[in-house]
């Protein structure tokens, strides 16, 4: 497990954080800016000596009420938003700085694959100021997981990138959560950033951790404090099952549920990932005929929130996957909504995530 | 060209010089990068003590200095009860002096360098594995070298042209404390304005010459974009 229970008092702000995730797998970080994501991966990192508390991956104890490990003792990677590369060494020269100083025996990936995954081999004798912004930040992911790391913090590596940009290093960033299994926390205030690569979630508001666990328990909670910002989503696991239809593909999620998507150019029975937005989904008491809405899908009520806003989140059981809703008071009042309840989803949009 | 007691006030200005921006550089690091990384309220006080040299006549420090490092000055009579020669009118003071004196000039060009290194490049070389010194050798001399090579320059000639500090703590003695600044105003003060040009002009030729590499050089790298 990874144990962080850590408080920083500045002249302006206040961070209390105490959570305990999974020493496996990556961790989103999300939260409106301002929230203390980035002082919360600064504090973990050592960069805020005021900060007093806990910070424990595994068994190795980086901070406590007595000790205080120092910076380039404790085994992490980290990359900023922006890039921070050495300006007077080449690539290969940044590449290698953190792998020198890390003991061989600790060192879990090799260089040349390291390259060979991130498609660094042709930047290797370039001098950082002639790389774009998005091979800038491949190199810093990739010197800094050469380090071999006991965990990786990532603060918005792509909030730098242009759209197109964007898109490529999330392909990679993938790549690298794939087959290296160095634990990573990822902040961002994207929530498809979240919902495409995140297994945990650790929620951040006004500079405490709202809530955090494994990602679908958090989103699935009726007390969730995405509803209040209006960012509510589900995550779907699904399948591709078929392309017969003009323009469409059509997917299955894990519980058996079929779906139609924009036509995506993939194999069948390749894995994707849904997000989908709770204010994107309503609610009807009997099917609907004669809609333009492609998605309808059969759903159980298990849980009505409180009203905020004049609306209601209603968790749905979809074959046994949660999807959140969101509907109006009025509606849910009209509609006698309660637990139990069968029900059918019309989904008005869903993004496409990984 | 130059006559024999000039050449050995040329060579004395020279080992000076070269003696003064040694220690200047040894002491002057640590100074410049405590002032950049600093978040304390003394770095301003520290900034204006060591700016002084800027502003006040050479005299004044000089003059200052002499009663410090006279037998009954706190330099002086602590020297004086270890049982150590006095500094006044000897080469130890007139390096002491020197270094006080040009120590600005040192200071401010390695401060600038050292500021304008980008904090994040300072945290990823510390969270790379790279301890204080390791850091300090492997990101920010290399990238300093600008900054060094400036500070060199400025504090060699500074110390090379100075004149108040010396005249009051070193006196006038040939091949102990007679500088070239000193050489050329006996020269003028007793007319001999031939051995004064041949001097000045050296001195002129030479710093214009040092100048002149340092701002090539220093073009030649921001090209490259490597400062």
């Amino acid at each position: 497990m990874i144990n962080i229970q850590v408080n920083l008092q500045n002249v302006s702000f206040h961070l209390e954080a105490n959570f305990s995730v999974a020493e496996t797998g990556v961790t989103g970080i999300f939260g409106p800016s301002g929230s203390g994501k980035t002082s919360l991966l600064r504090v973990i990192a050592g960069l805020e000596p005021q900060a007093l508390g806990l910070v424990q991956i595994g068994k190795a104890v980086w901070q406590d009420e007595t000790s205080y490990l120092p910076i380039p003792q404790r085994q992490m990677g980290m990359v900023f938003q922006e890039p921070s590369l050495f300006p007077h060494l080449t690539v290969a020269e940044n590449l290698r700085y953190g792998m020198n100083r890390t003991k061989r025996t600790s060192q879990s990936i090799e260089f040349s694959s390291m390259c060979e995954l991130l498609d660094l081999e042709i930047l290797l004798e370039r001098n950082p100021q002639t790389l774009s912004g998005g091979e800038k930040q491949r190199v810093a992911i990739a010197r800094a997981l050469l380090a071999s790391p006991q965990l990786l913090l990532l603060d918005e590596p792509l909030s730098a990138l242009d759209q197109s940009a964007r898109g490529k290093l999330l392909n990679y960033l993938e790549k690298v959560f794939q087959i290296t299994d160095i634990p990573v926390f990822y902040v961002s205030h994207s929530s498809e950033e979240i919902a495409r690569l995140a297994d945990n979630l650790i929620l951040m508001d006004g500079g405490q951790v709202s809530a955090f666990g494994p990602i679908d328990d958090v989103l699935s909670r009726i007390d969730s404090p995405l509803i209040e910002l209006d960012e509510a989503f589900s995550v779907l696991e699904c399948e591709v099952k078929a392309h017969d239809l003009p323009h469409l593909t059509t997917i299955q999620s894990v519980g058996g549920k079929i779906l139609l998507i924009p036509e995506i150019q993939r194999a069948i029975t390749s894995k994707l990932r849904l997000q989908i937005r709770a204010r994107d989904v309503s609610l009807c008491l009997t099917e609907p005929s004669n809609s333009s809405i492609l998605n309808i899908i059969e759903a159980k009520v298990t849980e009505i929130s409180q009203v905020k806003q004049g609306a209601r989140t209603i968790k749905l059981d979809i074959a046994g996957e949660n999807l959140m809703a969101k509907v109006s008071d009025y509606s849910s009042t009209q509609l006698n909504l309660h637990p139990g309840q069968e029900v059918f989803a019309q989904i008005k949009s869903v993004a496409l995530v990984g | 060209m130059l006559s024999n007691p000039d050449f050995v006030a040329f060579a004395l200005t020279i080992r000076l010089s070269l003696t003064t921006i040694v220690i200047l550089i040894i002491i002057g690091t640590p100074i410049a990068w405590w002032l950049s990384q600093t978040k304390s309220k003394w770095r301003s006080v520290i900034e204006a003590l060591i700016a002084l040299p800027l502003v006040l006549p050479p005299t004044v420090l000089g003059f200052y200095m002499l009663l410090t490092l006279s037998p009954d000055g706190v330099i002086g009579a602590s020297l004086a009860a270890l049982g150590l020669p006095s500094l006044a009118f000897t080469f130890s003071g007139l390096v002491l002096g020197s270094v006080i004196y040009s120590l600005p000039f040192v200071v401010q060009p390695l401060q600038n360098a050292f500021s304008s290194i980008g904090q994040r490049s300072l945290e990823a070389a510390f969270i790379l594995g790279a301890g204080p010194l390791d850091r300090f050798i492997s990101v920010v001399l290399p990238l300093s070298k600008m900054g060094y090579l400036t500070a060199i320059v400025l504090g060699f000639a500074h110390t090379m042209g100075e004149f108040g500090v010396v005249l009051m703590i070193g006196g006038n003695i040939p091949g102990q404390t007679q500088v070239l600044s000193i050489a050329i105003y006996d020269h003028v003060e007793s007319l001999q304005y031939g051995a004064a040009h041949s001097l000045s002009a050296t001195l002129l030729l030479l710093s214009f010459a040092v100048l002149l590499m340092v701002y090539s050089l220093n073009k030649r790298v921001r090209l490259l974009g490597r400062a």
